[in-house]
């Protein structure tokens, strides 16, 4: 077992929780109007910026000291639990990130899933008319407007999914290949044979497309499936593939990730953060509710594919680690 | 100082790549690392991040990336990429259930005994089913692993061997239904529209009119119209392989020789072919034919076409099993069901009216039931035999995967290209060659040529196309088409990857060959596929008809066709319709005047006259299209004269406009640097030295523009001004020539239904007296005017009975002005029947007369085109025309 295993974990559990810190952060700055942690900072001096913010009152600066504090103890739990299991080494570490990597798409899954048929029957309900006869005209108008679908049936929804994803233990997300040509083909018969086309079945394909390939990525990345330019990477040793691709992982993927993240959610009119705050639904009227949760896709793309990195680079380094030894040792396993 | 970060964003992008980093991060993240280290460098030295950029600064130009992005799945316009999805679930499905391996034995079994026919069966399985994959190692792997031995076994050279497999692995790039044309089509619609803008913008600049005519508009590309541009292109050049391979087989018959069959030719044998021929034959049929025929949107089809390989898959993976084909049969028989009732009936389920359409709804909803019944049953087949659903959807999300995030990487590279300005670097590089379209087009093609070499289809289709394709689109001295040039492209990269030292194509295949192939043997069997393959581009190059055609026919046959009278299409409607005015004359002018002596006193004043005033404007087209024929003539032959030197000028405008932008980034830059307090007075007056040699520069090439140009231009504008007043008159006339006989036509066919209408009136008279409540009566009066709205020349009957509803409105209804007005229109819609009786009899005589000149005078006017009409306008539409000098 190598010595020195500690840093690189302990390194890699930190871009692995500041994700999660971040949406902690803008979750509670714009949903919950709390100052977030970048404006606490410049208030107390502690960090400088060009852009001026105006000082904090002492309730909001309660708020700041307790997310400060909630940020800095996730911080040392997690260094504290790298510590103490020093014996792990990096690809078990790897192989708890490319599961976390895996529940996060799944949980997307089953929510996209749930919340993709819930959304349509209730559009087609509604479009049909149908809808007030069974819940009544009152929920009927409340269901027609895009904040109370999305608070009432779609989060709940959501966290449904998210409870059966803590129970199942599937891929999940391969299923919407075959639910993006069922729910194709149902476009297919409807218009042909009933003459009957609705905005709702488009938005529904769109709806489930969009997730297919944006929540594969880290899947794809786990399984080697990107394509690469191999004209010189077949050539290289195992040592030079492990170190390209930790290189590669540190200096080209997560910067995406981060890209998507930062300027995504920075601030209420940030194209991910826009769309969730309102609700946005698509131009076509009567369609699906579910436009703002494909910026979330994103959120999910970017959050899955940087843990996936993180696990990408410590199975690599692990590879570049032991490629090492064999040459200078006969015998790794020993 | 940008252009250095454009340089490091090349060479970071270059080291990326080569380093074998997956493309779809290599490209983002050197786009992402360059913008960074732009901005950090600018902060550094001048205090501002956004001092090495173009314009705007590093916060913008990744934001952009972001939203270009995102715009992949957020945006309506950019659903055709749904398709890709789908089609690769299909061609996996096929894949994996062997009916492609089925498909290539079956083909062997059936061709084999004719020399050469062992090849040509590779060719056409390549060509149909490598298509769905799409990516190029994939396919090439495969036809190496079936048919790479086979062909060995049989005794073929090995240089035709290997050929044939690299040729016709590639070929499936461009054969449709193929994900890289899909791709191409997606980012030529974005191109389309960013040359619309640059084009718009030249027209504004050299006429000074805002709104550009929409004849001089770029012609987009949607993935249907890719599909159809390389239809034929692509069975030009699978019959191009097939011919060679079989003038080898015959010249030299040990090269490619013929595989007898060992079994024998029965019952068993036919079957076999023909269950794994007919399928995959019809599904692929299937699947073009309804986008073709424009039926289906590509979208639309891609499913249909993997439900279809679900069923086959079914059956294919059920061999030993019971009820093997039953599935197969439900459907084909529910589908030939529906296609049934939906001849009988009218299935529309949001207008069922009558008992009939009822049951009509019904059977085919039981039809539609047992068609997705039997779908199920295949899929669960698939699911628990080898668990080969799993291991499909698996390799379609990966396979979607790789494509998209590709894409999207690819977006951000082009946002940070842009902001180091290389956009406007390439623009003033490609323009600023001598010769003309022709030579840009030849660079890029070369570019994509070399690029070929390391990168695959998909990435030279999403950085290069956005970069240069607004430009060669843009151009209107070639016009070129936007399906053309994608076409093109596609077939230039495919070339690229059969050729030796680096070709694609040719890697793959040596990975799996066996070793007694040589790679020598791999090379020497590219070189005459390389030939064929340029002989290939050349034809498409030089007949852009052969490309352009079937997308225009299938647009102007379809469901949402345009009308003749749309702008677009006059240029094509007048090179038709003027030589029928030449050879038809006599024959029309007679037709004229036998309609002229007919009777039409009975008509209606208004309508009378208008109609014999149509005669006389209908005989005045003749000498109004000769004019415009004249007209233009006289304007193209002064073109002849005035083109080199229009030419000359532009290429002039060219530069100076070019100067312009360098002046205005010196400009803002320079502002920028005065803002900034660590600039010093030296650097601002280098700044401004620079500025004032370039002006002193344009003021030399100014001095270059030829003495006679201003009158040269004032004289085409004049004649331009001319012909086209010219055209505008003839179409004038031609409209009102034919307006009035389409009124009357429209009316006497009406007759019956206004005769059948006469009760519904009279009921309205005891209603009026009934004393009944007055809201009652209006509802029964509305309800007249609204069924009164489907008879052509009611209006003032209809005014009439509203007159009378109005009057009983209020608290005080006026029973009495209503029962006047009523009567009025009592009158009114007698004389109307009158009249109409009366002149019935000339309705034979009319229809004659519009027949004969519906298709000429009267074309404008017409719903849609016709077929014949349709497809020859689509021919002339197809050829490039150069419309340079209108700019």
């Amino acid at each position: 077992m190598p010595a020195g295993a500690v840093v690189p974990r302990m390194l890699a559990a930190w871009m692995v929780a500041m994700p999660f810190l971040f949406l902690l952060d803008n979750t509670l700055i714009f949903w919950f109007d709390w100052p977030g942690t970048r404006h606490f900072l410049v208030h107390l001096g502690l960090f400088s910026e060009n852009r001026s913010f105006p000082p904090l009152n002492d309730p909001q600066l309660r708020l700041g000291w307790i997310q400060w504090m909630v940020s800095l103890s996730v911080c040392l739990v997690i260094s504290a639990a790298v510590v103490q299991g020093h014996g792990r080494d990096l690809r078990q570490d790897a192989v708890l990130y490319s599961r976390m990597a895996a529940f996060i798409t799944r949980a997307a899954f089953w929510g996209v899933l749930l919340v993709g048929i819930t959304d349509m029957l209730i559009s087609f309900l509604r479009i049909e008319g149908m809808l007030s006869v069974i819940v009544g005209e009152h929920l009927t108008t409340q269901l027609g407007r895009s904040i109370f679908r999305g608070t009432y049936v779609h989060f709940p929804l959501i966290l449904v999914a998210i409870l059966i994803t803590a129970f199942t233990r599937t891929l999940g997300f391969i299923w919407l290949a075959l639910l993006i040509v069922a729910a194709e083909f149902l476009i297919v018969l409807t218009r042909f044979v009933f003459s009957y086309e609705q905005a709702f079945m488009g938005d529904l394909v769109r709806f489930w497309y969009a997730g297919l390939f944006l929540f594969a990525s880290a899947y794809t990345l786990l399984h080697d499936g990107h394509v690469r330019v191999d004209v010189f990477y077949t050539n290289f040793s195992k040592r030079g593939k492990a170190l390209t691709n930790a290189i590669g992982s540190l200096l080209l993927g997560l910067p995406l990730c981060w890209c998507i993240l930062v300027y995504g959610m920075s601030g209420k009119g940030s194209i991910i953060n826009s769309p969730l705050l309102s609700f946005e639904i698509s131009q076509s009227g009567f369609g699906m509710y579910t436009k703002y949760l494909m910026a979330a896709y994103l959120l999910v793309f970017a959050v899955s594919m940087a843990i996936q990195f993180v696990g990408f680079i410590l199975s690599n380094l692990a590879d570049f680690r032991e490629s090492s030894w064999s040459r200078e040792t006969v015998n790794p396993e020993t | 100082m940008e252009l250095v970060f454009l340089g490091v964003l090349i060479l970071l992008m270059i080291i990326a790549l080569s380093s074998g980093f997956p493309v779809a991060f290599a490209l983002p993240g050197s786009a992402i690392g360059s913008i960074g280290l732009a901005a950090v460098c600018g902060y550094l030295w001048t205090g501002d991040p956004g001092a090495y950029f173009a314009q705007d600064g590093p916060v913008q130009w990744l934001t952009a990336g972001i939203t270009n992005f995102r715009s992949l799945y957020w945006e309506v316009e950019r659903d055709t990429l749904i398709a890709i999805p789908l089609f690769v679930f299909m061609g996996i499905m096929l894949q994996r259930s062997k009916i492609a391996e089925d498909l290539l034995v079956a083909m062997a079994q059936l061709f084999g005994p004719v020399p050469g026919g062992l090849g040509i069966s590779v060719v056409f399985v390549g060509a149909l089913l490598a298509a769905t994959t799409g990516i190029l190692g994939a396919t090439v792997i495969a036809m190496g692993l079936i048919s790479l031995p086979a062909m060995l076994r049989n005794n073929y050279s090995k240089p035709l061997a290997t050929g044939t497999i690299c040729a016709s692995g590639t070929l499936g790039q461009i054969i449709p239904p193929s994900i890289v044309l899909i791709i191409l089509a997606d980012q030529l619609a974005n191109a389309a529209d960013q040359a619309r803008t640059i084009r718009t913008s030249e027209y504004k600049d050299s006429t000074g009119e805002f709104s550009m005519p929409a004849e001089l508009d770029i012609t987009s590309a949607s993935a249907g119209d890719m599909f159809m541009g390389a239809l034929i292109p692509g069975i030009i050049l699978v019959v191009l392989y097939m011919l060679y391979i079989l003038v080898r087989a015959v010249l030299k018959p040990g090269t490619a020789p013929p595989v007898p069959y060992a079994g024998q030719y029965d019952r068993q044998f036919v079957a076999n072919i023909a269950i794994s021929l007919i399928p995959p034959l019809a599904l692929i049929f299937a699947v073009l034919g309804s986008i073709v025929m424009g039926v289906a949107t590509v979208n639309q089809a891609g499913a249909i076409g993997a439900v279809g390989a679900i069923v086959m898959g079914g059956y294919r993976l059920a061999e030993h099993r019971k009820h093997r084909y039953t599935p197969l049969i439900i459907v084909v028989l529910s589908v030939t069901g529906i296609l049934l009732f939906l001849q009988l009936f009218d299935l529309n389920v949001k207008n069922i009216t009558s008992q009939r359409d009822f049951i009509g709804v019904l059977c085919a909803a039981m039809a539609v039931i047992a068609c997705l019944g039997a779908i199920v049953w295949s899929t669960w087949r698939t699911f628990v035999i080898e668990n080969t659903l799993v291991s499909v959807m698996i390799d379609t999300a990966k396979t979607t995967s790789m494509v998209f995030i590709i894409l999207i990487g690819a977006a951000m590279l082009t946002a940070a290209f842009r902001g180091f300005g290389g956009e406007h670097l390439v623009r003033e590089f490609l323009t600023g060659l001598p010769g003309g379209f022709w030579t840009q087009f030849l660079v890029v093609m070369l570019v994509i040529f070399l690029l070929g070499f390391f990168l695959d289809f998909i990435e030279i289709a999403v950085v290069v196309v956005p970069i240069v394709a607004p430009i060669l689109l843009a151009d209107p001295s070639a016009n070129v088409t936007a399906v053309w040039l994608g076409v093109m492209v596609g077939l230039n990269i495919q070339t690229s990857f059969l050729t030796p030292p680096f070709g694609f194509a040719l890697f793959y295949l040596r990975g799996v060959a066996p070793r007694a192939i040589k790679t020598t043997h791999i090379y020497k069997g590219a070189i005459a596929f390389i030939v064929l393959q340029l002989a290939g581009l050349a034809i498409a190059g030089y007949f852009p008809g052969l490309v352009n055609y079937m997308p225009n026919r299938t647009y102007l046959t379809s469901d949402n066709a345009p009308p003749p009278v749309n702008p677009r299409l006059q240029y094509c409607i007048e090179e038709r319709v003027f030589p029928e005015y030449a050879r038809e004359k006599t024959v029309i002018l007679a037709g004229i005047d036998r309609i002229r002596n007919q009777d039409f006193s009975g008509l209606p004043d208004t309508y009378r006259d208008s109609l014999v005033n149509s005669f006389v404007l209908a005989e005045k087209t003749f000498d109004l299209a000769g004019h415009a024929v004249s007209a233009n003539s006289e304007l193209e032959h002064y073109e002849a004269q005035y083109k080199p030197l229009h030419q000359g000028m532009r290429q002039l405008k060219n530069q100076l406009s070019g100067m312009d932008t360098r002046k205005a980034l010196m400009e803002r830059k320079k502002d920028r640097l005065s803002r900034t307090p660590q600039t010093t007075s030296e650097q601002i007056e280098a700044m401004e030295l620079e500025i004032f040699e370039l002006e002193r520069e344009q003021a030399s090439l100014m001095e270059k523009i030829p003495a006679n140009w201003d009158t040269a231009k004032a004289r085409y504008d004049e004649l331009y001004a001319l012909a086209n007043h010219a055209k505008v008159t003839y179409r004038r006339n031609a409209d009102a020539a034919y307006e009035p006989l389409q009124t009357i036509r429209a009316l006497l066919h009406d007759t019956e239904n206004v005769r059948r209408f006469r009760p519904a009136m009279e009921e309205l008279g005891p209603v009026l007296e009934s004393g009944s409540g007055a809201g009652t009566i209006m509802e029964r009066f509305r309800r007249v005017e609204s069924s009164l709205n489907e008879l052509t020349g009611t209006t003032e009957i209809r005014t009439m009975l509203s007159k009378a509803r109005r009057a009983l409105k209020g608290d005080t209804p006026d029973f009495q002005a209503a029962g006047e007005f009523y009567r009025q229109s009592r009158v009114l819609l007698d004389d109307e029947i009158r009249w109409r009786d009366e002149a019935l009899p000339l309705l034979g005589d009319l229809n004659a007369y519009n027949d004969l000149i519906k298709g000429n005078i009267g074309i404008r006017l017409q719903d849609r085109l016709t077929t014949d009409q349709a497809k020859d306008i689509a021919a002339c539409r197809s050829a490039h025309r150069d419309v340079s000098l209108r700019f």
